[in-house]
């Protein structure tokens, strides 16, 4: 089905345009079955370590704070292609990791939650390394590749693991390889030989050798909607939000100020922003708040991992606090 | 002894495994193209292609058996039959003074020493000496081997030894040297240095048969480091409940908290300006914490509250608590961590191939397998420490 799906677009682009868009100098050990001499080998090795360098610069880990995934940079401006279960949502605040450890500010674009696809914009102004993807279509069984990825984490003394590998299945939504993958890789990149990015990683099977991807023509295919942060499809790999399972977790009574914090819950958002018993909250979001309905109205309207922006009195100064929503 | 992975393996029920830290998830989709295996990275197609490579390694990769069992491999490093292998996998124990004095001083002997103490005389102590484990509390008349003991065989290219010397171990290393009786092996040759750049080919022993052994290919994956030692970081304390409050028993010497000057009877406060009541706020709040890394304690000492800096480290004999992603590995090394140094690569392995020879494609040793540490990453030894760590072991030996 997926031969079928690249042929059947192929010959549109020849009936449409005329011609077959040149593949940009591919590879041409993908030509043979498998390699046949040394020589052969050290082809392989040497394109290879031409490419790695600049592929690995621009392969990041995204800290998510209660784990990491990683995800690769595909402009100047800082656009990054990761998988959905790492972005995990739409307008998620992240952390960028450079391989050299800077950490940079960024927001969770749209995603495909069918199929792992997810695009995260880098917030911090700046020149960003970035790799190029293969748009040619001409990505196929047998073709050598390399996968890179900040495995179990971010690690700056080992760098990016890069692993060699062929594809061994191709699929419409998925490929896979034989190189392993390991939590932490999710979303990081998957080339072609020459170094233009062909897919990104998503999930690995019990066996060493099956190790999934999602094929860059997936984004390509959706990149308009993700760019405008729509949450595309129903799980499994992202699940949209749901209205009203925030919580803060406060008890509260009403005050001349507003509202006056009486408790705070163990483990809860309140606690983990810091809230105080004494405290007596203003305003959320902008809006002023005198009874526990209208703080609960506002956060009905919420959903788990989503802020409220708090203005508080406390020991009578102001004060802003931010308060991640955790789930009910 | 069951391996942690092997039992681990059959927990993973999920078809997919999502891999990012910290979530787990499952899902199926279907492939419709696939590649036979024969053209596989661990195809024969592909690693025929190693016919060199896998020649040098006929020769100069031991393989290591526990009676019929593969238990690891080795490098042979001398044509009279010196190999390297990785300690731990063929569970090398060194034997406690006192059982290497009891076989070096039968009973007689013994108190003829103590005679001669008098003169000042100290008998100079006997070398170190090497033991497999032998199970204890044997009925009498049982064969070792058949009681689950370690019966050591060697097997290089085609020839088979059953008679192998522990001639020594390198802990920090988790390096062995073993000997067989043998004349006309072939060693192994050394690279010059082991600086290959990510993305360089490497060849391992891959598989074996009575008479040949197969190889694997793969690539340096990964930066040349240090492996700092796994396990549960610390404060290097010793604390008891006394009413609602932390005392400290005992303070680990040399560790963080006594270095930080914290002192027995010191009632902690606070840790991370958080107030701790029990020791699982303690362990709350150093969870993800790194080895070296400082924290704020607070302890009051005689009605007076004192602040202190402590560096935390790994505490002794703990153990890394097992990950997902230890979950999802299968089988890896009982020893992964605590290296100087390592190089990497991305070849397929299990805890029962390390110590093999790792090859450039000169056919030269540029390293020795030593850790298969998750379903992704190996670390071998670089061939610049492991010629220092084998030269020191064969002097060892002729002293």
């Amino acid at each position: 089905m997926k031969g079928a799906f690249i042929y059947s677009s192929a010959l549109w682009v020849i009936a449409t345009l005329g011609f077959v868009p040149m593949a940009a100098h591919a590879f041409p050990l993908n030509e043979k079955k498998a390699p046949e001499t040394q020589e052969d080998l050290m082809l392989i090795q040497q394109t290879l370590l031409a490419s790695i360098p600049k592929a690995k610069a621009a392969t990041v880990s995204i800290d998510l704070g209660n784990g990491f995934g990683s995800g690769v940079i595909v402009s100047k401006e800082g656009l990054v292609m990761t998988a959905a279960h790492v972005s995990g949502g739409v307008g998620k605040k992240v952390t960028i990791i450079m391989p050299d450890g800077t950490k940079h500010k960024a927001n969770t674009l749209g995603l495909m939650a069918e199929t792992d696809a997810a695009l995260v914009q880098i917030t911090d102004t700046g020149e960003y390394p970035f790799v190029e993807l293969n748009r040619t279509g001409n990505i196929n069984l047998g073709d050598w590749v390399f996968s890179l990825g900040h495995s179990g984490g971010f690690n700056k003394e080992r760098g990016a693991v890069a692993r060699l590998a062929r594809l061994v299945r191709v699929a419409n939504t998925t490929y896979q390889t034989d190189g392993t993958l390991i939590g932490g890789d999710s979303g990081g990149p998957l080339f072609d030989l020459d170094g233009k990015l062909i897919g990104i990683h998503s999930r690995v099977g019990p066996q060493l050798p099956v190790n999934m991807h999602v094929p860059v023509q997936v984004f390509i295919d959706n990149w308009e909607p993700m760019m405008k942060s729509e949450f595309m499809g129903e799980g499994p790999f992202a699940q949209k939000p749901i209205k009203g399972n925030g919580m803060l977790g406060v008890a509260t009574k009403s005050v001349e100020a507003g509202l006056e914090i009486t408790k705070v819950g163990k483990k809860t958002a309140a606690e983990k922003a810091e809230l105080k018993v004494g405290d007596v909250i203003r305003k959320v979001d902008g809006k002023e708040v005198k009874t526990r309905e209208e703080l609960q109205t506002i956060i009905k309207d919420k959903s788990a991992g989503e802020e409220l922006e708090l203005e508080i009195l406390r020991d009578g100064k102001e004060r802003k606090i931010t308060a991640e929503l955790a789930e009910r | 002894m069951e391996k942690n992975g092997k039992s681990l393996r059959n927990l993973l029920s999920v078809k997919w495994i999502i891999l990012f830290t910290g979530i787990a998830g499952s899902h199926l989709l279907f492939a419709q193209q696939s590649l036979e295996t024969l053209y596989r990275l661990t195809g024969d197609a592909v690693t025929g292609v190693f016919e060199p490579q896998r020649e040098v390694i006929q020769n100069c990769s031991a393989v290591i058996y526990n009676k019929r069992d593969e238990i690891a491999y080795g490098v042979v490093i001398s044509k009279d039959g010196y190999i390297l292998t990785k300690a731990s996998e063929i569970q090398i124990e060194e034997k406690s003074e006192e059982e290497a004095k009891d076989k070096a001083e039968p009973e007689g002997e013994k108190k003829s020493e103590d005679k001669a103490k008098p003169d000042g005389k100290e008998k100079s102590k006997p070398g170190k000496e090497f033991k497999l484990p032998i199970p204890e509390g044997l009925p009498p008349g049982t064969k070792i081997e058949d009681a689950g003991a370690i019966v050591l065989a060697v097997r290089v290219d085609k020839q088979e030894f059953d008679e192998v010397k522990i001639v020594h171990i390198d802990k920090k290393w988790d390096v062995a040297l073993i000997k067989v009786d043998a004349q006309d092996l072939t060693p192994a040759e050394f690279a010059p240095d082991s600086k290959l750049e990510q993305g360089t080919w490497v060849v391992v022993n891959g598989a074996t048969s009575r008479t040949k052994r197969r190889v694997l290919a793969g690539i340096i994956s990964a930066q040349a480091r240090e492996i700092p030692k796994d396990g549960v970081v610390g404060l290097g304390l010793v604390l008891e409940k006394v009413k609602d409050k932390l005392q400290v028993k005992d303070v680990s010497k040399g560790g963080g908290a006594d270095l930080a000057g914290v002192k027995v009877n010191d009632i902690i406060v606070n840790l991370e300006q958080k107030k701790v009541a029990e020791l699982k706020d303690i362990a709350e709040i150093l969870v993800g914490k790194k080895p070296g890394e400082e924290v704020k304690l607070t302890v009051k000492r005689a009605g007076k509250d004192v602040e202190l800096t402590v560096k935390l480290a790994i505490l002794a004999g703990s153990e890394k608590p097992m990950d997902r992603n230890d979950q999802m590995s299968g089988d890896f090394s009982e020893r992964r961590s605590d290296f100087p140094r390592v190089i990497q690569h991305d070849i397929l392995a299990n805890s029962n191939t390390m110590g093999g020879p790792v090859l450039n494609m000169k056919g030269q040793v540029v390293g020795m397998n030593i850790a298969r540490a998750n379903r992704c990453e190996t670390y071998a030894i670089p061939v610049e420490e492991l010629q220092v760590i084998a030269k020191e072991m064969l002097e060892h030996s002729f002293k």
